[in-house]
């Protein structure tokens, strides 16, 4: 056998257990979920009666989506705004510190943040345990990936459209809406998809800031708590003592899983579209 | 009655200077502690081509970008028109609508080739009835006949030479009083340089003009004057054929028979 092939193998054994173990996991997960579907688990309105037993996710999968929702609209123009003073304004020792700080961010637990929720918008502001408090907080958890996506959207802008636009006269604010922006969004709007993936995937920062087990389908107002597919899957498992509860709870996982994936694959289909149609254009313009 | 001069008012520019089109004074320009111009003084006429030669790193395409604002940090003192371009009326971007640039590397956004040519002119509504000034522009940059019938197709899809020539239509587009062309036939096929250069020469009939190039032939080609830059210094400006032909310097001599230039 020669070095190469010896190489190759120790190079697939090593990647194996990477694309075992996933597979394994959702095939195990699908296995013990999917014979909880049925049209009432799904779309079923009656969060969480007889703690899980019966009753459908629908409530959940929408207050999941309201929070993932919320957390994105309010992380999005801080990343934007951060990004766009990282690249037009910052010094280097301000972008230095700004990306350290981002990283440091992405860093911290979840459950830290969630404890900054508790005690700031929860108790502090007196928001209680509601939909504001978990979007807030969610945001916080995302912001540093959307920042740092953003800022590499814009990284690659080439500083040839920036100085043709500036050469025409035109204004930073019309080359920022005029040039960075349309050059930018495909990138923005991947890095937003995966934020909300992100966002769908958190429990920590939830548990104790803005669900509830059951009792709400959709939430009177910002400040009313909601239920979300994540800490139903984290109750029904903790607490629930019938088996019928604990097949909701595997069930509510591919249910989970299947929304997160829908907005990573979504994330990732505008990626390939888009470095797609620079390949196209890029190769229109050497011939 | 007698007229006074009062002391704090500023005399009037000297007579001569009243002809230039461009007037540089003691320009000189760090870029992170590295002097990059080291006080550079020259006119420019009315109209007409000027050629700025000399090896890389001479300072050419900085000089350009003084004169446009891009760079800000030079001291001395420019004048366009007789007007100091650090206090032009509107700023900094009214200052880079008067002096159009144009890159080496063809820049074109990602839009159509009408929308490219439009770029620049302020306001939607006067770009979307801008339909004679695209064919007027296009015209003068020789790219009309090509994509008279594809004005909306991408920009990107035109070839290398023809990006470079939409480039010169977009500058024209917003009516400069001077033309700046960093290297603009860099890198293009002999065709596309023929066309840019008989661009450039059109246009000089009614603005400066002032083009940085590599190319010692293509100096030649385009006449007017030229400047030889070296180490951020002008070494010899003269006419063109009389640089080619005489040149006063030892480093123009140099330069011209081996392309380096030792002037320190």
């Amino acid at each position: 056998m020669t070095n190469t092939r010896i190489a190759m193998v120790l190079v697939v054994l090593l990647a194996l257990p990477a694309l075992l173990l996933p597979a394994m996991s959702l095939a195990y997960i699908a296995y013990k979920g999917i014979p909880a579907f049925s049209w009432d688990f799904i779309f079923g309105t009656d969060p969480g009666s007889g703690f899980g037993v019966a009753g459908g996710v629908f409530a959940q999968l929408l207050g999941s989506l309201l929070l993932a929702l919320g957390a994105v609209l309010v992380a999005v123009p801080f990343a934007l705004g951060t990004a766009l003073y990282y690249h037009l304004l910052a010094s280097a020792v301000q972008r230095h510190v700004l990306m350290a700080l981002m990283n440091m961010l992405q860093g911290i637990p979840p459950i830290v943040f969630g404890l900054c929720g508790l005690i700031v918008f929860v108790h502090l502001l007196h928001w209680g345990v509601s939909l504001a408090s978990g979007a807030l907080i969610l945001a916080a958890v995302i912001l540093p990936m959307l920042v740092l996506n953003s800022i590499t959207a814009l990284e690659q802008i080439p500083f040839e459209d920036t100085e043709a636009a500036r050469s025409l006269g035109l204004s930073h604010a019309s080359v920022i809406a005029r040039v960075w922006l349309p050059r930018a969004w495909p990138g923005m709007l991947t890095g937003l998809l995966l934020g909300m993936a992100r966002a769908l995937s958190e429990t920590a920062p939830i548990l104790f800031t803005a669900t509830v087990f059951s009792g709400v389908v959709w939430p009177d107002s910002i400040f009313a708590p909601v239920t979300s597919l994540q800490t139903h899957i984290f109750y029904l498992s903790q607490e629930g003592s019938d088996p019928a509860a604990i097949q909701a709870a595997w069930g509510s996982a591919v249910v989970l899983i299947m929304v997160v994936a829908v907005f990573a694959l979504l994330a990732r289909a505008l990626s390939r579209h888009t470095n797609r149609q620079s390949g196209v254009l890029s190769e229109g313009a050497d011939s | 009655m007698i007229m006074q001069t009062h002391p704090l008012i500023k005399p009037l520019p000297r007579q001569s200077r009243q002809h230039h089109g461009v007037e540089i004074e003691g320009l000189s320009l760090s870029l992170a502690d590295k002097a990059i111009l080291q006080d550079i003084s020259l006119r420019l006429p009315d109209a007409g081509i000027t050629t700025v030669i000399g090896p890389s790193g001479a300072g050419k395409s900085s000089l350009l970008r003084c004169l446009n604002g891009l760079h800000q940090q030079w001291q001395g003192e420019i004048l366009l028109q007789r007007r100091d371009v650090r206090h032009w009326p509107g700023g900094g971007d009214l200052l880079r609508r008067h002096v159009g640039l144009i890159g080496q590397k063809p820049c074109v956004f990602p839009h159509s080739i009408r929308a490219n040519v439009v770029f620049g002119i302020q306001g939607r509504r006067k770009r979307r009835k801008a339909d004679g000034i695209v064919e007027t522009v296009l015209k003068q940059a020789a790219l009309w006949d090509e994509v008279k019938h594809r004005l909306h197709e991408p920009a990107e899809s035109l070839s290398l030479g023809q990006q470079q020539r939409l480039c010169i239509a977009r500058a024209l587009a917003i009516r400069p009083g001077l033309i700046l062309l960093d290297e603009p036939t860099a890198s293009l096929d002999p065709r596309s340089k023929q066309l840019i250069e008989q661009s450039i020469r059109q246009l000089a009939g009614t603005m400066p003009v002032v083009c940085v190039t590599h190319d010692l032939e293509q100096a030649r080609r385009l006449g007017g004057g030229v400047i030889f830059m070296c180490e951020g210094r002008v070494i010899e400006e003269a006419a063109c054929e009389s640089f080619f032909t005489q040149p006063q310097r030892l480093e123009s001599r140099e330069f011209l028979r081996w392309t380096v230039c030792d002037c320190d």
